[in-house]
């Protein structure tokens, strides 16, 4: 069958035919096709010949390339190419190109870093990172804070404190911000009493006479805000206790209730239950004390640093 | 040797070739969709809804799952018994055990795609299986094994035609592939949870040797062989070059084998490894063009069929993504190269030029030849056919160019340092610069869907006219409901 053609006119074909019409010509390999095979043949072998590339035994040839580089303990060494010199070349470089930047950091007070144009524009760069990296997962990307899970770090309301030392302790060890539940303590009504008396502050206009009432209950043993939220209600940094005059709320959707008795319901939940969801993390085993200490200053910049 | 247009139903068993092209056609329906819908989530994440078992994660296996084994796998059933069956001139070995093959790999997708959305996966690319669904496989796929080599044993032609070494390179290297990549041991005889045999890089590299050659044996030889079939018959001449196949198919057979690593570049893999992966990777673009040449340079001569025959354009069109796809992805491999593109839409793009642009083109025209063949009519409508391909194409370059940008971008975007050495961009920024690209990759997978769609409805009313025109004839036995 595979030499008995019967189609002379196409001389060039195997002889072969499946399936009634399937046939093969013998053409040659396309000389172009053949040469530039054998190129990428000659481009693997050199490639063979400078980089590490043919396990022998327990081992593997290693290469013509060769790679300088400074490990950690500034050593410098010489070695065949590999992934991990490349690494720490490029790492170490890298740390080291920044260094005289982190350095001056660590040695140039707070407040004279932010005077210091080159230092300001390193840290602006370095900031944006560390942030972008560590803080903006709670914080936002721009610190705008996300509510009912991190503050806003762009405006003029803190919490723990907006100057560096208070923001740097902030980010070094962490926070904790615990409110105890008064849903045992105190009524429906005095809790109604207090969350008008704190809508007083934000001229909405609730009833006055249960405002006063709060007031009284505010300042009073019975309930004792006074004792965290201070007298005037404004806060305090050392219990991270909220100013809850100025109408910034992380925790009570009072902004997001329509109606009075809502926005009184809002706040009457955190009364209720109270609070312990106001978690910073430590960083200080994460970012080394330069690293914080930038970020402090990027934060402190970040708007209403005090 | 005399052209024999055999009244086919006794001589061969077209009655698995049928169920499996349907099924080639009901799969391509479902697997497509589900990409259009996952591409849709993440343009707008809201389309997740907030149910756990259509989240990205779950339903991204189900669309590889469902295209991959389900629309190419059954075409590939299905063009490979056909193939076989009319080049050796016999009729398929094992009655039963190919209709088996054909219950067995449905069953497998099927509940391959359940498990996933009920969140089971053993977390391997394109092996998301669970043990019990693997061990379902290599029954069916050791059948298959048994089926084809039966059938070429008992063939009534001296040669082998060149189609049928791709398809036995395909079906033995799966059966290696799939065995070696899910050796596990079960946590217990009720739970679908196994431990792999491997660990570590060992455990990752076992996966790519896997991944790369799933995509080098499954999604390109196997296709080859679809192309070296259809491709000559639907041009009416000869393929271009006998000894270029020869030398192209054992190439390929040879070096894809040694490629899989240059998925893990820069990674733990020790570095020898990576450069053998490279090189192999570069020397292999050639014999991958082997087969590109051959089926273009068939046509020379007939190029008049470029503009007259709607599914030769399909098959040329395929033909050149596949060229395309095999060039671009040497190019990846090398380290240098992957450093940028690794981690990016650009591989999500070079999987999709191979996958719509390569291996669905060839399979649609494959089908559009072959059905109206097994049914014994024409073609329902050329003209849908025109449409399918218009679509199709548009489809294809909207998808690998909105990939190409968005995974360019988030290369440079990811490497990006200011004068101070610092990142200049963060990776949510990135994320937020992709939204349009995602936006454009939907749409271009909606184009792809729709074409598929007018390709179901012209199968369906093609196997439909079939059917009465052999109801007149009591002699050809046909499957109701279109099987």
């Amino acid at each position: 069958m595979s030499v008995n053609n019967k189609q002379p006119h196409v001389p060039q074909t195997t002889g072969h035919v499946w399936d009634g019409d399937l046939q093969e010509y013998n053409n040659p390999l396309p000389n172009w096709w053949l040469i530039a095979f054998y190129m990428t043949v000659v481009f693997a072998i050199v490639y063979w010949f400078m980089y590490p590339a043919w396990p022998i035994g327990r081992t593997h040839t290693k290469g013509l390339m060769m790679i300088t580089y400074t490990n950690n303990q500034g050593i410098t060494k010489t070695v065949h190419w590999n992934t991990r010199a490349l690494l720490m070349k490029e790492t170490n470089e890298a740390v080291a190109a920044q260094k005289p930047y982190y350095d001056k950091i660590a040695s140039t007070p707070f407040e004279d870093i932010a005077k210091d144009p080159e230092l300001n524009s390193f840290v602006l760069s370095a900031g944006k990172m560390l942030f972008s990296d560590n803080c903006a997962p709670c914080h936002q990307q721009g610190g705008a804070g996300k509510f009912g899970l991190a503050p806003n770090l762009t405006d003029d309301d803190w919490l723990w404190g907006g100057h560096y030392k208070e923001i740097q302790q902030t980010i070094t060890d962490g926070r904790h911000g615990y409110m105890p539940p008064f849903g045992t303590v105190l009524s429906d009504v005095q809790m109604t009493q207090l969350a008008d008396y704190i809508l007083s502050f934000e001229k909405i206009p609730v009833n006055p006479a249960s405002a006063q009432a709060g007031n009284a209950l505010f300042h009073s043993e019975t309930a004792a805000c006074y004792y965290c939220h201070g007298a005037d209600a404004k806060g305090r940094v050392v219990h991270g206790s909220a100013n809850l005059t100025d109408g910034i709320w992380l925790w009570a959707n009072v902004p997001g209730a329509k109606t009075i008795a809502d926005k009184e319901d809002a706040i009457k939940k955190v009364i209720t239950g109270g609070l312990n969801k106001g978690v910073m993390p430590t960083w200080k085993n994460r970012l080394s004390a330069e690293q914080i200490k930038l970020l402090t200053v990027y934060e402190h910049d970040l708007g209403g640093g005090q | 040797m005399t052209a024999t247009e055999i009244s086919s139903n006794e001589q061969y068993n077209f009655e698995v070739v049928k169920k499996f092209a349907f099924m080639a056609i009901i799969w391509g329906l479902i697997g497509m969709s589900i990409g259009v819908y996952i591409a849709s989530e993440l343009a707008w994440p809201i389309m997740n809804m907030d149910i756990p078992y259509i989240t990205f994660g779950r339903l991204r296996p189900a669309h590889t799952s469902s295209v991959i084994f389900g629309f190419g796998g059954s075409a590939l059933f299905a063009t490979s018994y056909y193939i076989v069956q009319r080049t050796c001139q016999a009729r398929l070995f094992g009655e039963g055990l190919a209709t088996f093959t054909f219950w067995g790999w449905q069953a497998a997708i099927v509940l391959a795609d359940i498990s996933y959305m009920l969140g089971y996966t053993q977390a391997r690319e394109y092996a998301e299986m669970e043990w019990p669904i693997d061990l379902l496989i290599e029954v069916t796929w050791v059948s298959y094994l048994i089926v084809f080599v039966g059938t070429i044993m008992k063939r009534k032609q001296p040669h082998i035609y060149v189609a049928n070494w791709f398809f036995l390179s395909f079906i033995l290297a799966t059966a290696l592939l799939h065995t070696f990549n899910n050796l596990a041991v079960p946590i217990s005889l009720f739970s679908m949870k196994s431990y792999s045999l491997f660990a570590g890089t060992q455990d990752a590299m076992t996966q790519w040797w896997y991944g790369h050659n799933a995509v080098g044996f499954f999604l390109t030889a196997a296709f080859l062989g679809m192309m070296y079939y259809f491709v000559p018959k639907q041009a009416g001449r000869p393929i271009y070059s006998y000894r270029l196949s020869i030398v192209h198919f054992w190439a390929l057979s040879f070096l894809y084998m040694w490629v899989g690593a240059h998925h893990l570049h820069w990674t733990a893999l020790p570095d020898w490894t990576s450069t053998l992966a490279a090189t192999f990777s570069i020397m292999l673009l050639l014999p991958s063009w082997g087969g590109m040449i051959n089926g273009i340079m068939t046509l020379s001569g007939a190029w008049d069929k470029l503009r007259t025959d709607p599914i030769m354009r399909f098959m040329i069109v395929a033909l050149s993504f596949y060229g395309m796809a095999t060039f671009e992805g040497p190019l990846m491999a090398l380290k240098d190269v992957n450093a940028l593109s690794h981690y990016t839409d650009w591989t999500v793009g070079h999987v999709h030029s191979g996958a719509l642009g390569w291996v669905a083109m060839i399979t649609f025209g494959s089908l559009y030849h072959m059905i109206p063949k097994l049914w014994n009519t024409k073609i329902w409508s050329e003209k849908l056919i025109g449409i399918h391909f218009w679509l199709a194409t548009i489809g294809v370059l909207m998808y690998i160019t909105a990939m190409w940008i968005s995974g360019i971008t988030q290369g440079l975007m990811w490497r990006a340092f200011d004068q101070y050495g610092n990142l200049q961009y963060s990776f949510v920024e990135s994320v937020a610069a992709m939204h349009p690209l995602y936006v454009m990759r939907a749409f271009g997978g909606m184009f792809f869907l729709t074409g598929m769609v007018l390709m179901a409805t012209n199968i369906m009313m093609t196997i439909r006219q079939g059917g009465r025109a052999a109801a007149i004839s009591p002699a050809v036995k046909l499957a109701s409901a279109g099987v």
